[in-house]
């Protein structure tokens, strides 16, 4: 059992570490950004992996805390003149004591009814975002948001983003695993798969859900923060219950119980349209196309393949080990 | 006195024209809910389809009226068709329901860039079908915010009938409870769903037939299926009478708050719907029972 933890360890090293030394050779000015937008959203997505994959919870909240996270950072830097570091750190407060408070009022909800709530959630805070100036600067956004200086790191293109966010997304994900190990990762399964089973069991299940509510919103308000540093512009366009859709289709791709998976999915979604960038007008269809296809072969994302193909050597090495055993073969 | 009724009446008369397009889309809503149990993240697209294609139909094609209607009715059925069988029946043995939300969203993709495609980016502007307007009480009206509100009415009228009188109704709705008993019964619920869809797209259509002159003929058009998801919830879910009153309701509610704001009309709108929610989870309705939902 050990030996495998140490093979699945160094198999993430291995391509954590290629992922690091090829991407800045063979990427320009303009991939890089649309690499560091996908790790960005893969931050986001995170906490909308923890909802829904672990809590079984969906929500469409995860935009509004990143805009709630990005706008109070941005104005913080740029106007209180915080440093920002600092600013982010605030931001991320914000955006978790926020999705605390709403937590505490829509999770009395349950099911599609939660689901819906957050929707109309993300309206009234892209409706604010868009017309509320002194918070947001209303249509035209705020912009010449300053640099993000770390002290010891401050990246001053996006190559040094890149590293950043990198460390940034593996920390995140490494919480995330973290979260799934423990207590309140294990309640939440347990309210995922029938709730009033983990209540008779002691679980506290509107405290649980409220927790992890409050994960996913500092998740969304560092993803966020972060955002508004590296474009030095935010504007209320992005905040949007499209961009909602987007991280909600990242986390089924990849695997919706799953952070590789994940990972893998907010690399799909962000370069899909991209890479099929020559095919101008008729983009979105194929994208919309590709993803029906990619629902219809592997239901449950990139993460459900690889883990039944995974499986099937597993039984094949099996049925080898036990066909020598028993010196039997047809 | 004069003022108030110069005010009112054609808040109102434009709220209830609003409010029952919204229910023609919370209806098509429902009955996907009820029949496979997956939101459909596409039916304001399915509006905006049925927009574009009367308009190609009618001032396109310059086809006369009475059959302009008939073939738009036939193609919106056989689109039907074709919807369900690309996002529903590849999947249907799926045991993971939100598979057919993703498909949802994708099929709302490739219908916005589609329509972009064939008809391009510019709103389209479309006559309506009786212009002018009427007075009522001293003031004018649009005929055609009328229009809409009969129109809707008895479309919302003939899918009460077919679902709750007519025999093949009631097996839709057998279908839609216990799938697997009533294939027992002898029910063929793969056509049962196949002809929900038929029936969900043949509304939304006609609903964009008639927001058509409104509105312009453009891609946004699909914006407006948030204010059907509103209806649904007001109304409590599950319930198809509820889910009418509930869109009206919320049609009036934007009219209204028109007076106070413009730029906030949205967000009291979604600000009702949040209060409802903690509020009355089953919804403004009685007669439904809560366990199911909250």
């Amino acid at each position: 059992m050990k030996k495998k933890k140490l093979v699945k360890f160094l198999v993430y090293l291995v391509f954590v570490l290629a992922l690091i030394l090829i991407v800045p050779s063979v990427t320009t000015g303009y991939s890089i950004m649309i690499v560091d937008v996908a790790l960005l959203y893969f931050i986001a997505a995170l906490g909308l992996s923890v909802m829904l994959g672990i809590g079984g919870q969906m929500t469409f909240a995860a935009v509004s805390f990143m805009g709630v996270g990005a706008f109070t950072s941005a104005q913080l830097s740029k106007y209180a003149h915080i440093p920002t570091s600092l600013s982010i750190i605030l931001g991320i407060l914000v955006a978790a004591l926020f999705a605390f408070l709403i937590g505490l009022v829509l999770l009395r909800l349950k099911g599609p009814f939660f689901a819906f709530s957050t929707i109309s959630l993300v309206q009234i805070m892209s409706n604010i975002f868009l017309n509320y100036e002194p918070l947001t600067g209303g249509a035209r956004g705020i912009q010449s948001i300053p640099k993000l200086n770390l002290g010891v790191f401050s990246p001053n293109n996006l190559f040094g983003w890149f590293y950043l966010l990198i460390a940034v997304a593996i920390i995140c994900g490494l919480i995330v695993e973290r979260v799934r190990q423990t207590h309140l990762g294990r309640a939440l399964s347990s309210v995922r798969d029938n709730e009033i089973a983990a209540m008779s069991l002691g679980v506290d299940v509107f405290k649980t859900k409220v927790v992890a509510f409050t994960i996913a919103g500092a998740l969304a308000g560092l993803s966020g923060a972060l955002y508004a540093h590296m474009s030095q512009y935010i504007s209320q366009s992005l905040f949007t219950f499209n961009t909602s859709l987007t991280f909600i289709m990242m986390v089924m791709l990849g695997g919706v119980n799953s952070t590789v998976g994940t990972f893998f999915g907010a690399l799909l979604v962000t370069m899909l349209p991209e890479w099929l960038r020559p095919l101008k007008q008729y983009l979105m269809i194929i994208y919309g196309v590709g993803i029906i296809f990619l629902m219809v072969y592997m239901p449950m994302g990139l993460a459900g393949v690889a883990r039944s193909i995974l499986t099937k050597c597993q039984r094949k090495k099996q049925q080898k080990g036990a066909e020598a055993a028993n010196g039997y073969s047809k | 006195m004069n003022f108030l009724i110069n005010l009112f009446i054609p808040l109102t008369i434009s709220g209830l024209a609003m409010g029952v397009i919204y229910a023609l889309m919370a209806m098509g809503l429902m009955l996907l809910i009820r029949a496979i149990g997956v939101l459909n993240f596409a039916q304001g697209d399915l509006l905006m389809f049925g927009a574009y294609l009367t308009y190609c139909l009618k001032d396109q094609l310059k086809l006369p009226l009475l059959i302009m209607w008939i073939s738009a009715f036939l193609l919106f059925a056989v689109f039907g068709a074709i919807f369900m069988f690309s996002v529903y029946y590849p999947m249907r043995d799926t045991t993971w329901r939100q598979t057919f939300t993703i498909t949802t969203i994708a099929a709302s993709f490739i219908l916005k860039d589609s329509v972009q495609l064939i008809w391009g980016t510019n709103p389209i502007s479309v006559k309506p079908l009786i212009a002018g307007s009427v007075k009522i009480f001293g003031t004018k009206i649009a005929i055609q915010y009328l229009l809409i509100i009969g129109i809707a009415a008895v479309i919302i009228w003939a899918v009460f009938v077919i679902f709750e009188k007519l025999y093949a109704g009631r097996m839709m709705q057998a279908a839609t409870q216990d799938k697997y008993a009533a294939e027992i019964i002898g029910i063929p619920t793969m056509i049962t769903t196949l002809i929900t869809y038929m029936i969900v797209v043949v509304i939304a259509g006609t609903a964009g037939y008639m927001v058509a002159p409104i509105f312009f003929v453009n891609p946004t058009l699909g914006t407006l299926q948030l204010s059907a998801f509103a209806g649904v919830i007001l109304g409590g879910f599950g319930n198809l009478k509820g889910a009418v009153v509930g869109s009206i309701i919320i049609g009036l509610i934007q009219s209204y708050s028109t007076l106070i704001t413009t730029t906030y009309k949205d967000t009291i709108v979604f600000l009702v719907i949040i209060l409802v929610l903690i509020f009355r989870p089953q919804g403004i309705f009685l007669g439904s029972k809560i366990s199911d939902k909250a």
